[in-house]
């Protein structure tokens, strides 16, 4: 053993994670889905939000986000 | 046999990929757990709101209310565990991403208390702090004309939340760095929370809604308590089942 356990714990409990881009861009994507689904109020998706909309009423009302 | 808070002999850095996977699975298991409750709890709640809603359209005669014709009340039961694991997964997504990026700065020993402890912000800021100040609503209470300004006033609360977090890390943090103890820095991380917090209820415009006489009180405390109820099973869910699936892979040391 060259290293004590202590010193390189420290090293690798404590690196860094490096986060890709795309991790990102899907955060971003689902975040926007998310928003499609739950809360457009017609503006975005039209008729189709409206279904959405319809189908996911009680998700978005028990999830906290405002509805009629 | 390791307790889950000690301190593990040997400990990786997960690569983003590893880590990603293992909280959106988390995630779909925290959303299924969530929607159950729904299922259970909290589509029952509504269910009063629902009736409500049907006896003010019949008596108006032509009430055309929010279409309740589009779908049945099972499929829309259905709609809300669906909704709500996609949800998870949502949510789940963007917890991966913020835990990458933060994981080295996050105070605990091992992944399971990283986990926990930024699942637990992401409830205080993301479920609770809204619940606070633009509390949920069963159908029949809302009006439509004022949807758009809730929804700039909740997103905004969520706004002002993430960016209150991030002053609050960054004061831990420059505490930290001149040697501050810890009993100090937490009671003005403590301190400086309840601040922000006071700020947040004082400044940001209340729900411009007022709940109608027909709606009995009962009815809508049913409701929120279900929902909050909701989000902390959700939440709950994202940081145990995140944090055990994560911690039990960065223990086995790295194949070599
Ligand atoms: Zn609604």
């Amino acid at each position: 053993m060259t290293s004590s356990p202590h010193a390189q714990r420290a090293a690798a409990g404590r690196g860094r994670i490096s986060v890709p881009a795309w991790a990102w861009a899907i955060t971003l994507i689902a975040l926007f889905g998310l928003y499609l689904i739950a809360q457009d109020n017609g503006q975005v998706l039209q008729s189709l939000g409206e279904t959405a909309h319809e189908f996911f009423h009680d998700a978005r009302h028990s999830l906290g986000m405002p509805c009629h | 046999m390791t307790a889950v808070l000690d301190r593990p002999d040997t400990e990786r850095v997960p690569r983003f990929g590893q880590l990603f996977g293992r909280i959106v699975l988390a995630g779909v298991i925290a959303g299924a757990l969530a929607g159950a409750f729904s299922l259970l709890v909290t589509g029952r709640a509504i269910a009063p709101a629902l009736e409500l809603e049907e006896a003010r359209a019949a008596a108006e005669g032509a009430g055309h209310e929010h279409g309740e014709e589009l779908f049945t009340r099972s499929e829309q039961m259905f709609g809300g565990f669906l909704g709500t694991v996609l949800a998870g997964v949502v949510l789940a997504v963007l917890f991966a991403a913020v835990y990458g990026a933060v994981r080295h700065r996050l105070p605990g020993r091992t992944d399971f208390a990283r986990v926990m402890l930024l699942a637990a912000v992401g409830f205080g800021v993301l479920a609770l702090l809204p619940a606070l100040k633009i509390p949920a609503n069963p159908p029949a209470v809302g009006d439509p004309a004022t949807v758009d300004t809730r929804t700039a006033i909740y997103g905004g609360t969520l706004l002002c939340g993430v960016v209150g977090v991030m002053l609050v890390a960054a004061l831990v943090s420059w505490l930290r760095s001149r040697g501050t103890g810890i009993p100090t820095t937490a009671v003005a991380a403590t301190l400086a929370i309840g601040v922000l917090l006071a700020m947040v209820l004082v400044f940001v415009p209340d729900n411009p809604d007022t709940i109608a006489a027909d709606v009995p009180a009962a009815v809508v405390w049913d409701f929120r308590l279900a929902s909050l109820g909701q989000l902390a099973v959700l939440w709950a869910g994202i940081g145990l089942a995140g944090g055990w699936l994560l911690d039990r892979f960065t223990r086995r040391p790295a194949a070599s």
